[in-house]
């Protein structure tokens, strides 16, 4: 009788641990943009691969040119909404007066940034100086002079990155989960989403919000939208985006928000 | 994938199960492979057809474009097209495909990537002592993208991570779900784990090796010489290891590559091989130094920074075996003035001496030349030295500083 309680709890467990999580920082001033705004939105990364039994991850060519236009066309109807003008950027040699080095080494700065954003805020490495702070993290003269060059007020990067469970991983997960019943618990992971988004002022150059995305679940066949359809890519930028929250609610407290499935 | 890869990082292993492979990989002494069954897989304009090659090809596509702008590279158009025109040599069939960039890195190393572009590290171009050795590390990595390593690997790694879950999940080992996304933050994008899922195997290395040796001599260059790099390379880790009273790292530094010494057997053995008694060989000697005389000091000056005296000194002796010269003198007294252990000054001291009476001294040895010789207690003779430095950079940094002392 015990084995079977404990066989229930560790299928709970399992259970709760699929799930979706976002976590924003903004910087304590910082109020969603609003209105007549001129949003520059950098070339998406966004990667689609195919998670193999063995939990490897084979990118797919294919799912990813499809999941980089529906994401693409949900965040131009996501931000229609807020009465911006937004532009996408598809190759880094669309702007007029702007090479595309300057674009290429603007997106480097900012993934070393982004770097040291996720360790001191998202890994537990958090630097006691900027304790209570918000977020202050910039991108210096760089995405100040872009700004001017081009009129833009806030430069938007994006990442996605999209891994769908193959037939033979999902059978993995079904034994796993299986398992439990039996009285052994071997779940493993299945389809998951990681995407970060960080927005830039360009007339100060500053970080201004960041937001992480992570959907996972180990529970065989529940996935948390898939970007290769236009619904999915909607309901990921959605969690992303839609809910941008200005700097003085979310500051440096824990405001994690986990739905449930 | 490169001449010598540390090793695969430790998540990918987990992640992949990999670690299972590597356990099959090293525990398997290899035949060596012979040039002659080297055959090239791929053909001129290859593209990929099937689902996991083209998902590869497109993140290197992503890969080089990053790499390609890198402001690592040195992009100097007579050095950049020298590369190119030696891979175009020795790169069979695909020789017209293929690129290749220089990385300014003070490293030994050149990598393959799966799409068929090399990146080439100036730390190459440093040990390298004539165009044949060059084109003997090209060789190989073309051989790894003309035996199709890349995907063969990838291919085998899933295969294995396959067996290994589906094992572990009907074993019951509890908990070896391999690949539990944990949600690593840090890796926001994952070109960098990406690398280490192509650590070739010791049979890959092998055959890779076997190929380039055919390749260089197929192209008139004596296919010797690509067992002198690895000599070579030996020879600089041993001393860099016993300077520091170390024995030379045994396997981390090998794990994905043959063991140096059967290696440079294999080599050797593959090279007499593939030479053809009669045919004339050239090693393209006068040909690479003029070519990479321009950087020739940044190289050394990179090298002597690395704060590994023993290496550097066996770096400096060896190319010396063609001829010592102004430039290797000088950074031999750089290496001793660095290291400034006891009597390194004189040491020192001695060999800006030597450098200045060759013609192609550096400025930056009369400056040194003279700075011991005022230590020394010669000030007039100092002061000379001094003045012919500034003569020749007038405008160096600390000119006014020298100039106060040489007046």
């Amino acid at each position: 009788m015990r084995k079977v309680g404990l066989a229930i709890a560790l299928a709970l467990s399992v259970t709760a641990s699929g799930c979706v999580q976002s976590r924003q920082y903004a910087d304590v001033q910082f109020t969603p943009p609003k209105g007549d705004y001129r949003l520059l939105v950098m070339r998406p990364d966004v990667a689609v691969n195919s998670l193999t039994t063995g939990g490897m991850s084979q990118p797919r060519a294919d799912w990813t040119e499809q999941a980089r236009g529906n994401v693409i066309e949900a965040l131009r109807a996501e931000q229609a909404g807020h009465g911006g003008k937004v532009l996408v950027l598809a190759r880094r040699n669309e702007l007029p007066n702007v090479s595309a080095e300057e674009i290429a080494d603007l997106e480097r700065l900012h993934y070393a940034v982004g770097n040291s954003i996720a360790l001191h805020k998202y890994s537990g490495y958090a630097l006691p100086t900027k304790r209570g702070k918000g977020l202050e993290y910039t991108l210096g003269e760089d995405a100040v002079s872009l700004g001017r060059r081009t009129g833009y007020d806030y430069a938007l990067f994006l990442y996605a990155e999209d891994n769908i469970a193959s037939t033979g991983r999902t059978a993995l997960q079904v034994l796993g989960v299986a398992g439990c019943f039996i009285g052994f618990c071997a779940p493993s992971g299945g389809s998951n989403q990681f995407a970060y988004a960080s927005l830039v002022d360009l007339r100060t150059g500053e970080v201004v919000w960041f937001n992480v995305l992570q959907t996972g679940s180990q529970l065989p066949g529940v996935s948390f939208g898939d970007i290769r359809s236009r619904q999915g890519a909607d309901q990921m930028v959605e969690r992303l985006l839609g809910r941008m929250k200005p700097g003085s609610e979310v500051g440096d407290e824990r405001t994690q928000s986990a739905e449930r499935r | 994938m490169c001449m010598r890869c540390a090793e695969v990082s430790r998540r990918s292993l987990l992640a992949g199960g990999g670690a299972l492979a590597a356990a099959f990989a090293t525990g398997i002494a290899q035949a060596r492979i012979r040039p002659a069954d080297m055959v090239p897989l791929v053909g001129p304009g290859f593209r990929p057809t099937e689902t996991d090659e083209i998902g590869l090809w497109q993140l290197m596509d992503r890969a080089e474009e990053e790499i390609s702008g890198s402001n690592l590279l040195i992009k100097d158009p007579r050095l950049t097209s020298y590369l190119q025109e030696i891979i175009g040599h020795v790169g069979g069939p695909a020789a017209k495909d293929m690129r290749i960039y220089l990385a300014h890195i003070p490293e030994f190393n050149a990598m393959m990537f799966p799409s068929g572009f090399a990146v080439v590290f100036t730390g190459l171009l440093l040990r390298m002592r004539n165009e044949a050795q060059l084109a003997g590390v090209i060789a190989h990595e073309s051989g790894h993208f003309l035996r199709r390593h890349m995907i063969r690997s990838w291919r085998d790694q899933k295969r294995k991570s396959d067996i290994f879950a589906i094992g572990a999940m009907a074993a019951g080992v509890a908990g070896a779900g391999a690949g539990v996304y944990l949600g690593d933050y840090v890796q926001l994008a994952q070109l960098g784990t990406l690398l280490s899922l192509f650590a070739y195997s010791r049979a890959m290395e092998a055959e890779a090796d076997a190929m380039g040796a055919r390749l260089i001599a197929e192209a008139g260059y004596p296919p010797i010489e690509m067992a002198n790099v690895w000599e070579q390379l030996i020879g600089e880790m041993d001393a860099s290891a016993a300077y520091r009273r170390k024995h030379r790292r045994r396997g981390s530094l090998f794990d994905t590559h043959p063991s140096e010494g059967s290696r440079l057997a294999d080599l050797k053995i593959s090279a007499e091989e593939v030479t053809i008694p009669g045919r004339p060989y050239d090693t393209g000697k006068s040909r690479y130094l003029s070519k990479i005389e321009s950087i020739r000091p940044m190289l050394l000056e990179d090298q002597v920074k690395l704060n590994d005296p023993g290496a550097s000194q066996y770096l400096i002796n060896t190319l010396a075996q063609d001829g010592w010269n102004g430039l290797l003198r000088y950074y031999e007294g750089e290496v001793w003035r660095l290291r400034n252990r006891a009597g390194d000054d004189v040491r020192a001291a001695q060999s800006y001496a030597v450098a200045v009476a060759y013609p192609d001294a550096p400025a930056e040895a009369w400056r040194w030349h003279g700075l011991s010789l005022i230590k020394e207690g010669r000030s007039g003779e100092g002061k000379a030295a001094l003045g012919k430095y500034l003569k020749l950079k007038p405008g160096a940094p600390d000119a006014p500083f020298i100039r106060q002392m040489a007046s």
